[in-house]
Parts: C-alpha cells; structure tokens; sequence
C-alpha cells in the first residue's frame, strides 16, 4: 500500500511542536537487538530516527487503534506497543527510567485521533453550555475580528478568516462554510503573521498569573500562505507562563451522552464511537494505573 | 513494515498491516470519487475514497484493500470548480491529488471533512475551547479530567514539561 510518505517525514521535521521527544531503545524486527533511537511523537503519529539530528525518519509508527503495555523483558522499563490486528507487529520499546517509561506509556496510550476528539467534543459540549446559561451575552468578546458574531450553538456559520489569509487562489476557498458541517466550530483570531492581513488582537490577557494567549486562526490544517506551517504556535507562546491553574477540585460530571457513531461499537477504549466521555477518559487512565501496579509487583 | 533496499533516496518504513487495518474501521466519509493522481499523466480514475480519522484512504472499486493513503496534517484542501476539490502538502505544493465528486453539495462536505480531519485542525480547536472556557468561568476545563498537563492540551509551547519528564529536548 502506498503512503504520501515525503509529506509524513515532513509533518515530522516541520516546526509544529511535537508531543514528545526523546531517546528510546527499539528492537528490531528481524535484527533482534535493541537499538537505541531518537523518537517523536506528533498526534497518532510516533516518528523514529537514527540520531537526535537526522534530517528524516528512519520510520514511522501509526499509533491510531494501538494499546500500550508493560512487557516482561530482559530490559528493564520495558514496554510494548500493540495492535488488534492478526499478524500485527510488536513494537517493543525500552526506556532509561522509569519515569520516563510512565510518560511514553502515558503520552503513547493517549496519542490516538480518537481520544483527541474525544476530548473536543467534550468541550465544546460544555462550552455550548455555559453559552446557553449565560443566554449567549459573553460570546465573541474573545473573538477577534467578528463583529456581531452569533452564538456558538447557532452553527450556519463556520467562521471565515476574515483576512483571506487561506492559501488558496481568491477564487476559492480552502475552509468550508457548508451549512450541513459538523458542530466543529473553527477558532480564529488574529495572529502576528507575515500575512498581516490578519487583525491584530493585543497580545495574552493575564489572569491569575496565568496568560492565556489568543487562540490561533485555524485555517486549512494550519497552512498559511507563505509563512510557517504552524499557525497555531506562532505569537501565541509565551514561554514563562504555565499553562495550568490549580482550582479546587468540583467533582467530575459525567456528561450527557453524545451520538453514537454508525458502526462504532460500543465498549472499546480504542474503538471510535465509545460513548462517554467520563468511561473512556477512566479507561485510559486506569490503563495507566494498572501499568503501574503491574510494575510494582514485578519489582 | 516496508523497508526496500535502496541505493538513492531512503524509504520511511510504516505499519503497513496496522494501517490496512485502519482502513477497514467506520469512516467520516467514503464515496466513489473520480481521482486523479499528482503526477504529470496521471488520469482521473474511479476510486473509492474513505476518510478515517487523519488518513484518506484510497481503493480499486471492487477491493477490500487499500492502494493507498494520504496522511492529512500539513495539508492543503482547494476547490477547483463546482464539483471537484484538490489536496496538496505543503512540502510539494505544486502536487496535486484531485478529486471529482458528483455534486458541488457532495464536494463541499468532503471538503470540510478532511480540513477538519486533521490532528493538528482538533488540537486548536481543544486550544481554543479551553482557552474560551477559562475565560467565560475562570476555570480549566481539563482539570476535572486530570490531563491539564497534557503536552497535547498546551496553550502555548506545545512541549510544556513537567518536573521529572526526562524525555525532553
């Protein structure tokens, strides 16, 4: 089977920020040695090279439907990457630490397309209500460059970039603004951009010590015309700021169940379509716990 | 796994079985699309195309397995005319794989399937749904669920470490 693989060794050396990165031992497939390889993570996507600098892959993991295990191995923080798939390849990985063994297991077990989707629907549920509690009187405040911009529920429009900043020939258009699309909305704002056509909102609001960038314009998977890949990350870091604010825990709510999708059955951590939020988030990480207790009596 | 013996330019390797699999599981969106390749000669040829989470799939009409798939992120999704749209990568953006449908409606949809079909696409949507909660109820909305730390959730640098993560740049 054929892959765009020029373009997959280019999602992994382009600038968008990876998930993770660090060294890792991989046994090989025919040759049964562990070898030691730079990894990165982007997505469902786990990229692998010889040395830390290599220009290209050696190759690639599609982590999309994979479990993450402990493995019993001569190695020590060994762990295992499978597939529900007849005759599907192991992938036996080892770490130097055991910390850094818990963060592969964790950030590999999670990397799925899925999970990620899993995680949006969930909050853009819940901001479609508090949209409603707060009769839709604070939205599009944070918006920048919409006026009048109807409430979040009201779905006719995906938002436009109103800068035509997309890379497409001005006769057409690269984002689609289908009436029938899926609740999904599209985030835009202004950015520093060489475009510049793109307004300007003033820099991060600071709350709590905490600055919450702008959130970036999401044009057509993050291309801008000309410019970096990355959309997303470009004026929008501020690297002194964490990212995360210690509230007080409430209590998890379950959310309401979304619409199942056809065909999806219906229990699987790894399978689309598992209904709620709250199990699949508890599955994944009782994944993770159990990884643990497992590492602890085999100690 | 491939890996081709190769005197020029390398082949990445992939799970080519793992993948074949993927493509068997519920799709966003399959059709028979006429589809033309991104190589001068290339013709339009009726395909069946079918889009799994950020992969687009591509198979002969009567076959269970794929000829090929497309990795969406770093992508380009165009319409051409009414009824046909176009996707490049940013690496080699004069290559185009074309698609005919057969309605401006049925185009439209693919074309807002596979922009939104990307990880990347979903990542600064989550960015933005956290950013827009935080900011109606001063409060993080991932906090409940535990992954506020998630290097994936980050608003700013996506390699937002924690203490001990050994595994840095």
């Amino acid at each position: 089977m054929k892959l765009n693989e020029r373009s997959v060794a280019h999602y992994a050396t382009c600038d968008s920020p990876p998930d993770k990165t660090g060294f890792l031992f991989k046994k090989g497939e025919r040759n049964t040695a562990y070898h030691r390889r730079w990894f990165v993570l982007k997505g469902n996507m786990l990229f692998y090279f010889e040395e830390r600098d290599s220009r290209e892959p050696i190759g690639v993991i599609v982590l999309e439907g994979c479990t993450v295990e402990l493995c019993e191995s001569a190695e020590e923080f060994a762990f295992a990457v499978k597939f529900d798939c007849a005759k599907a390849r192991v992938y036996k990985m080892a770490s130097d630490s055991q910390v850094a063994m818990e963060s592969w297991v964790k950030a590999l077990s999670r990397a799925s397309f899925d999970y990620m989707r899993l995680v949006v629907k969930e909050l853009e549920r819940q901001l479609e209500e508090i949209q409603e509690a707060a009769g839709g009187s604070c939205v599009g405040a944070a918006v920048g460059g919409m006026q009048g911009r109807p409430k979040l529920s009201r779905r006719n429009q995906v938002a436009r970039s109103r800068s035509g900043a997309s890379s497409s020939s001005s006769s057409s258009s690269s984002l689609s603004s289908s009436s029938s699309a899926p609740p999904m909305l599209v985030p835009f704002s202004a950015q520093k951009s060489s475009q510049d056509e793109v307004q300007l909102v003033s820099g991060c609001s600071k709350e709590n010590g905490v600055a919450w960038s702008k959130p970036p314009v999401a044009l057509a998977n993050g291309f801008v015309e000309g410019g970096s890949s990355c959309v997303a990350w470009e004026g929008c870091a501020d690297p002194g700021s964490s990212t995360v604010i210690g509230y007080g825990a409430e209590g998890v709510r379950a959310p309401p169940v979304p619409p199942r999708r056809k065909g999806a059955s219906l229990e699987s951590p790894v399978c689309p379509g598992t209904v709620c939020f709250s199990k699949l988030h508890d599955w994944y990480g009782k994944e993770v716990e159990d990884l643990r207790m497992q590492w602890l009596q085999s100690q | 796994m491939i890996s081709i013996p190769c005197v020029s330019a390398s082949v990445m390797r992939f799970n080519e079985k793992e993948l074949v699999f993927l493509s068997r599981q519920p799709s966003e969106m399959a059709a028979e699309l006429g589809m033309r390749g991104p190589k001068k000669g290339d013709v339009v040829k009726r395909r069946l195309v079918k889009l799994v989470v950020n992969f687009l799939f591509y198979f002969r009409t009567d076959e269970e397995e794929p000829i090929g798939a497309l990795l969406l992120e770093q992508c380009k999704v165009e319409r051409e005319n009414s009824q046909s749209f176009s996707i490049a990568f940013l690496d080699e953006a004069e290559r185009k794989y074309l698609f005919e449908c057969d309605s401006e409606e049925q185009c439209g949809e693919w074309i807002d399937c596979i922009v939104k079909a990307s990880y990347e696409f979903m990542r600064k949507n989550l960015i933005f749904y956290r950013t827009e909660i935080h900011r109606l109820t001063g409060k993080d909305p991932l906090e409940q669920y535990g992954i506020s730390d998630e290097t994936r959730f980050q608003i700013s640098n996506g390699l937002q470490l924690t203490p001990g993560d050994t595994s840095s740049l």
